[in-house]
């Protein structure tokens, strides 16, 4: 599912980046890979807040829902 | 791999900095060439390239400080400054800053420079920061891994530098074989076969043969448009249809294996060179409790608002009696030097060039050194908490409305401070269009140059409100900003998406240090533009007000009485169709201040200096609306070169002149004869 579904609290996996080049090229500089854990922080109505490891990002709806993932949590 | 290295002597270094934003990049340019620049702590401080020097034995050294970038994707003008400099400029070594506590995300910017053959020297810096986390680091290893040279640093204590310095003058002449990286058969496979192909083609040879096959791969457009350039349209066509053919077969798209591949690698890099203790799932940290509160769904705006009226409540309340003082000191010194040079025979003349025209004129405008002192002391503590980021991550609701997104926010802000680096800090911004919208509402952003004629009217004409008269101006300028985007976003260019995501770094307490660097700079800035252009003004207007000779000083008989006379029928509805208002006005496109600093010269002559003579010549309806005009009208000559420059066309300067012109006569148009109407301050 994509990021902009989960609630805030919420960690997952993530599987797969969508977009064109620069969406996707943007999020992966800010390390939005797939196998990376990601929590959200802050969800509600605009941009979400999210964790990735030690770092904060702002991100756009319409980002977010570029990042699909699962709530599964990663492997390791 | 600088292609267009220049020969220099032997102990001559041209050194590049380059890494992520907050990697402490400008902290360490800074530490290095002893240079006084701002480091703020949110992405985009540096938008352009900087240069230093220093000397390190019997090495002289060039410092180039290039934008924090996180990859060399270039999404955004300041970014592709950093990466054209990195692939085609001129230069010996890159010094890659890298946040030793962010390891994995700043190694993967490492690692494109690395494979593209880059002459490098992997800073670890911040190394306190990671010791502070339970990060340990083996340097050894890493280099190892990476085939690169490694030093520890922690640039805003200084540690760290000797070392670095003695590494960087021995680094020079080792051009390493690149950093290979496998990307798994597939690619591999058609990584070879469009080597061989451009071998074929006689592509240049400057450039690393397989790192260009990987662009090409990823469908760079700046590696297919410098292929077309290279071996020509119908060439480049048979390796991109090759690239395309594979891609159709492929289960996944071949820049997300690359990518995935690349982040492999870097794990494997770190995994066997970095211990991180066994942390239970990132502990909330501090900077996530502020956040809570600053970022909150409802507190968010008000605390922004209240942030704003806090630096304008400082920057006046502070400032005000400082004023009074510097104030009191020129009309003595102005009084005592006119006796003096009157007393010792002094021509009348030189007399009142310098009391009229340079204490008069300049002085009237350094009258306001404690506001600008406070105004951009506030705005650095802003700027380096991190705050900047959360401002721009709260304001998005509103953006977002306009057709823009938080981001573009940021150079409003920096704008406050002076519309030519808020223009220019619109380079982070990815999209054309939303770059365009956000230089042409920018100098609706009240720059300081204008704080002394509001703080000289208000104090003349609302004595017992000027504070609010100034905030209202702030205000208004805000208002019409966003009204002015909502037009344009309306009338120019649809469509074109843009991306928001931004990193919001963690908060850090501001340093004295910092801080300081930046107001003094900005002072300095401030007394240069007295001493320079202002004065010319100034000099200019004196002249003006004494030509033809042995007209009456400053009358409306002089040349700039006549000038004056010329244009102020196009300010008479608005209320101040005197020759001075209109004059000062004409000559503050120059620079702002100059508004003052006319109105200075050309009332110098009367009793009671500056203010008395506006409260004589100005209603206080009239003088809102000069305000207004002063606000809004035309921006200065610097901010319209800084438009070119960033347009790239003349275009949008003529284009921000006459609307803001029109608009700002609009305005205080309905303003002056509205009051009129109502019969408010007659």
């Amino acid at each position: 599912m994509p990021l902009a579904m989960l609630k805030p609290g919420e960690t997952a996996c993530i599987k797969k980046i969508n977009g064109g080049r620069t969406a996707k090229g943007k999020l992966t500089d800010l390390g939005f890979v797939s196998g990376k854990t990601v929590k959200i922080h802050r969800s509600s109505g605009g941009p979400l807040i999210v964790g990735l490891g030690d770092n904060r990002v702002a991100l756009g709806r319409g980002m977010a829902h570029k990042v699909i993932v699962e709530t599964k949590g990663c492997e390791n | 791999m600088a292609l267009n290295k220049t020969k220099r002597k032997n102990n001559e270094l041209k050194v590049a900095l380059a890494g992520n934003p907050n990697s402490g990049k400008t902290t360490m340019f800074n530490e290095l060439t002893g240079s006084r620049q701002h480091v703020g702590n949110w992405p985009g401080v540096t938008v352009e390239k900087k240069t230093g020097r220093d000397s390190y034995q019997n090495y002289s050294l060039e410092v180039i400080d290039l934008p924090g970038t996180y990859s060399l994707g270039a999404y955004s003008e300041d970014e592709v400054v950093a990466r054209d400099f990195l692939t085609t400029g001129d230069y010996d070594v890159v010094l890659n800053i890298i946040n030793s506590s962010n390891l994995d995300r700043n190694l993967y910017f490492t690692v494109q420079l690395l494979e593209m053959g880059v002459d490098l020297i992997a800073v670890l810096n911040m190394a306190d920061e990671a010791e502070k986390k339970g990060i340990k680091i083996d340097k050894e290893k890493i280099g190892q891994l990476l085939g690169t040279p490694v030093v520890e640093t922690v640039a805003s204590k200084g540690r760290g530098i000797d070392s670095l310095l003695a590494e960087t003058v021995q680094h020079r002449d080792l051009s390493e074989a690149a950093l290979k990286i496998d990307y798994g058969s597939e690619v591999e496979d058609l990584i070879s076969e469009v080597v061989s192909m451009l071998k074929e083609f006689d592509f240049t040879s400057q450039i690393n043969q397989r790192w260009a096959a990987v662009k090409l791969i990823e469908h760079d457009p700046e590696a297919v448009k410098l292929l077309e350039r290279e071996v020509g349209v119908s060439k480049a066509k048979k390796i991109k249809s090759l690239i395309a053919e594979r891609e159709l077969k492929a289960e996944d798209d071949f820049d997300n294996i690359i990518i995935d591949k690349k982040y492999e690698f870097i794990n494997k890099v770190i995994s066997e060179s970095v211990q991180r203790p066994a942390a239970d799932q990132e502990p909330e940290n501090v900077s996530d409790k502020i956040d809570a509160i600053v970022t909150n769904k409802y507190l968010g705006i008000p605390i922004f608002m209240a942030v704003m009226w806090g630096i304008f409540k400082f920057t006046f309340t502070l400032g005000d009696p400082l004023i009074g003082y510097i104030e009191a000191f020129f009309e003595a010194a102005g009084g005592w030097l006119g006796g003096l040079l009157v007393g010792a025979g002094i021509s009348p003349l030189i007399t009142s060039f310098i009391t009229d025209g340079i204490i008069g004129g300049v002085g009237s405008v350094l009258v306001f050194i404690p506001n600008i002192f406070l105004l951009f002391l506030a705005i650095g503590i802003l700027e380096d908490s991190g705050y900047m980021s959360r401002a721009a991550y709260v304001m998005d609701k509103v953006m977002s409305k306009l057709g823009l997104h938080g981001k573009s926010f940021i150079p409003m802000i920096v704008g406050f401070g002076c519309n030519v680096p808020g223009v220019m800090a619109t380079r982070t911004l990815d999209s054309k269009r939303d770059r365009i919208i956000s230089i042409l509402i920018n100098p609706l952003m009240s720059c300081s140059a204008r704080l002394p004629v509001y703080v000289v009217f208000a104090g003349a004409l609302f004595p017992n409100h000027a504070s609010t008269v100034v905030f209202s101006l702030y205000a208004l300028g805000i208002v019409m900003a966003v009204i002015m985007a909502g037009i344009f976003n309306k009338i120019l260019f649809k469509g074109e998406r843009s991306h928001f995501v931004m990193e919001l770094p963690p908060y850090r307490f501001p340093t004295l240090k910092g801080v300081f660097i930046h107001m003094w700079e900005k002072v300095g800035a401030f007394i240069k533009k007295a001493g320079t252009i202002i004065f010319a003004v100034v000099v200019l207007i004196w002249v003006l007000a004494n030509l033809p000779l042995g007209v009456e000083y400053a009358s409306a008989q002089s040349l700039i009485g006549q000038f004056g006379q010329l244009m102020a029928p196009i300010f008479e509805p608005l209320g101040f169709g005197n020759w001075q208002a209109a004059s000062s006005l004409v000559f503050g496109i120059l620079a702002k201040e100059v508004v003052v600093g006319t109105l200075g010269v050309v009332y110098a002559a009367g009793e009671g200096g500056l203010r008395a003579a506006l409260t004589a010549n100005f209603s206080p309806l009239a003088a809102y609306s000069f305000l207004t005009m002063v606000l809004l009208y035309t921006p200065c000559i610097a901010t319209l070169g800084a438009i070119k420059s960033e347009t790239q066309s003349w275009k949008w300067p003529i284009i921000t002149a006459s609307y803001l012109f029109v608009l700002a006569w609009l305005v205080s148009f309905v303003i002056y004869q509205g009051g009129m109407l109502l019969g408010i301050g007659v």
